[in-house]
């Protein structure tokens, strides 16, 4: 423990506190503040602007109206889409936080073990985090591409399996791309929660294994409790961000074959920049933002329950 | 001290090399930014396309507008051409800007419009007639679709269309000596190229999400008269007769998975890419692609292999019916100053309306240059695309096409994957695009 150190009272310290700059906290936080408003608040707050609109990118004119909310709730395509989004999500965010826990958990045991290749396997994992969406979208594109020579389809035909249709059958397509985002985002759950395991005191687990508890029950007792906060985050943030997913269906699959992995996002996109829509298109976005809002209040109030308890 | 004299004779060496009357001397006619002489006293500006010009990543085509530059700025001394180079990659908001630039005033003196995007320029009014630069012969010279093309309503031809593309069926003789010339010719012989050869797809076409799948297969809807949008841009794809004409497309591209023609998988594909890919790997017979990759093929093939391949018309829903999706670039003119105008013209025809079309490789669109230049009459493929290219058309642009593409895309794989009948799946895309125009048109 340190302890603190009773400075002598000097005549600069016993100033007037108005005149003293760190008393100030608004001339420090101007900067943050305008570059925060101009470059996120303002944009966003035009999008929610724009979504009371009937702006389109081809009129320079528009009105101000609740049409675009209205016609979009009204249309059966924005309910098969969020039915859409929330398979992929909820596929998504389940799977990366369980892989991504269990990658974290194999390296942190790797590191205390002084095992060769964790550093290695760490490497690999991130690879898959730092490469852009579009890349992505494009080698899961060949691997699962369907011909003779795709690499799934070749490998299934030499292990004398059926061809499975990755791409072209509307169930398997969702299969994929959800695939695709689970072996993308799985890194980034690793990173948090590898760092979160770091920070879990071992003499913990020392007393556990003391007392007689199994490895599992560590792992149910300390380990899960201890991360708990670190998972939370997770979640919202891989939530959010597989809600905000388009970069990698765009070359996978387009969105079909006919609507099949057209999500919210790629909905989004579409209608602005296919349809021209602005009006619609902002209502979307809107709405992804009240989506994501809800589900972290969600999480933060499924946290606090269970801290309750 | 011997060291600092040095120095101070570089910089004296380095002073002189730049002084004006040096670079004067040595001032190259083709930078960046400039066709012509710094010091020149007309002036005028013009935007492009990277891919066709000076600025290509391709080193042929950068070395081939280059030289067609300096050329053109040789001839004429006077004359400085301000150049402004944009990406060839996101069109619609370069277009659209450059729209909106000369709805203002703003738009420089002439510059590169996609052939796509003529009409809506056309509609604004804001393109120069050049009918003066052009006589009857010349307008002739030019494929139906490109005349109607350059031409507004009024009568006035507005730009200069100088490349163009199409869309072919690929097939490999060994497996289909006779090219089918219908759509129940193309099903029947990739059915049975398909049941003979296991291995080998019968017939392949794009059928994804992607602009390529409506674009390419439109062609069957064209040709039996249909039209997606009516002279003002409103759809009528789905209205009396072309409502017909679009079922019979989608019934027929049904037909190709059902009938076992064409494999499931083709409701994946969104990239001409894998049509070469199954040529090189031996296991398609038949492949409706772009005209570009016969010569794609003839560089991935081996001779012998690369002999198999022959190009024949889409084949159609009867034998007297034809057409063929076409794309390609314009020039058009922005000033009205008479000097300036005639000065752009000379030099699109100069550089363009020919020499430009040979420097990329893509077929003109002037019917004659294919018997007169040599690049087109040394390999005897050329004539064969241009008589495809007679029945070309091109896609209406208007704001509502990406939104009809988008929505058959949709139907399209609704269609293939057995999601929805064809009349199904057309009658919700037709929903959809109302919707869409009703909100481009405000209502």
């Amino acid at each position: 423990m340190s302890r603190r150190v009773a400075l002598p009272k000097t005549a600069a310290l016993e100033r007037p506190l108005a005149r003293r700059p760190r008393d100030h906290p608004w001339l420090w936080l101007v900067p943050l503040l305008a570059v925060t408003g101009a470059f996120y608040l303002y944009p966003a707050l035009d999008v929610l602007r724009f979504s009371f609109t009937n702006a389109s990118l081809f009129r320079p004119t528009y009105s101000y109206s609740l049409s675009s909310y209205a016609s979009l709730l009204r249309s059966p395509d924005f309910y098969y889409v969020l039915r859409i989004t929330f398979i992929f999500t909820a596929g998504s965010v389940l799977l990366q936080l369980l892989l991504g826990l269990l990658i974290a958990l194999a390296v942190h045991r790797g590191v205390i073990r002084n095992l060769p290749g964790s550093v290695f396997t760490r490497a690999v994992v991130l690879a898959a985090w730092i490469t852009p969406g579009v890349i992505i979208g494009l080698t899961w594109q060949l691997l699962l591409n369907e011909a003779n020579y795709g690499i799934a389809s070749y490998a299934l035909t030499r292990l004398g399996l059926p061809k499975i249709p990755f791409l072209s059958n509307p169930i398997w397509a969702l299969v994929s791309v959800t695939v695709a985002n689970i072996w993308r985002g799985t890194a980034f759950s690793m990173i948090l929660q590898y760092a979160g395991l770091q920070r879990i005191p071992h003499e913990l687990y020392e007393a556990a294994e003391v007392d007689g508890a199994t490895p599992l029950n560590s792992f149910f007792h300390i380990t899960i409790p201890q991360l708990r906060p670190i998972l939370l985050i997770n979640i919202i943030l891989i939530t959010i961000y597989t809600l905000n997913t388009f970069d990698m269906i765009l070359p996978l699959t387009g969105g079909g074959p006919g609507r099949a992995t057209e999500v919210i996002a790629l909905h989004t996109y579409s209608r602005v920049f296919n349809s021209f829509d602005l009006g619609k298109g902002a209502a979307l976005a809107g709405i992804m933002l009240v989506i994501s809002l809800i589900m972290t209040l969600i999480y933060s109030q499924l946290l606090r329950s269970e801290e309750a308890e | 001290m011997r060291a600092l004299s040095y120095i101070l004779g570089a910089l004296v060496l380095a002073i002189l090399a730049y002084s004006p009357a040096t670079s004067l001397a040595q001032e190259e006619l083709v930078t960046a930014d400039r066709i012509g002489r710094t010091d020149a006293p007309i002036v005028l500006t013009w935007q492009i396309i990277a891919p066709h010009s000076h600025l290509a990543t391709i080193q042929q085509r950068a070395d081939g507008f280059r030289a067609l530059y300096e050329e053109w700025a040789r001839a004429h001394p006077d004359v400085r051409i301000d150049v402004e180079v944009i990406p060839g990659e996101r069109i619609n908001e370069t277009q659209t800007r450059l729209l909106e630039q000369a709805r203002v005033g703003q738009a420089p003196d002439f510059s590169a419009v996609d052939s796509f995007f003529l009409p809506l320029f056309k509609l604004a009014g804001v393109l120069a007639p050049l009918n003066e630069f052009f006589d009857e012969a010349y307008l002739n010279d030019l494929f139906p679709f490109v005349r109607q093309g350059v031409t507004d309503s009024a009568g006035n031809v507005v730009a200069v269309w100088w490349s163009t593309d199409l869309r072919v069926l690929h097939y490999r003789t060994d497996l289909v000596p006779v090219p089918p010339r219908t759509e129940a010719e193309l099903i029947e012989t990739a059915a049975r190229v398909a049941g003979e050869n296991p291995g080998i797809d019968g017939y392949l076409y794009n059928g994804g999400r992607w602009e390529g799948t409506f674009f390419d297969n439109v062609a069957h809807f064209w040709a039996q008269g249909g039209q997606l949008v009516d002279d003002t841009g409103r759809p009528i794809f789905n209205e009396s007769s072309n409502r017909e004409a679009m079922l019979n497309m989608l019934r027929f591209l049904q037909q190709t998975v059902q009938a076992g023609a064409s494999p499931a998988r083709v409701a994946s594909i969104a990239t001409y890419g894998d049509f070469e890919a199954a040529a090189q790997a031996g296991t398609v017979a038949m492949f409706q692609g772009g005209h570009w990759q016969y010569f794609n093929l003839r560089n991935l093939l081996t001779p012998e292999e690369f002999a198999k391949w022959a190009v024949a018309p889409i084949p159609q829903l009867r034998e007297d019916l034809a057409s063929t999706g076409t794309g390609g670039w314009t020039q058009a003119v922005f000033t009205n100053d008479p000097q300036k105008k005639a000065l752009a013209v000379d030099f699109i025809r100069s550089v363009y309306d020919g020499p430009g079309a040979v420097v990329i490789g893509n077929p003109p669109t002037r019917q004659s240059l294919f018997q007169s230049e040599p690049f087109y009459t040394e390999d005897p493929i050329w004539d064969t695309f241009r008589q495809f290219l007679v029945s070309g058309q091109a896609r209406p642009g208007f704001p509502i096409y990406p939104t009809i593409s988008t929505e058959m895309q949709v139907a399209i794989g609704e269609v293939l994957t057995g999601t929805k009948s064809p009349e199904q799946a057309l009658d919700d895309a037709w929903a959809r695009v109302l919707e869409a125009y009703q909100s481009l048109q405000g209502t």
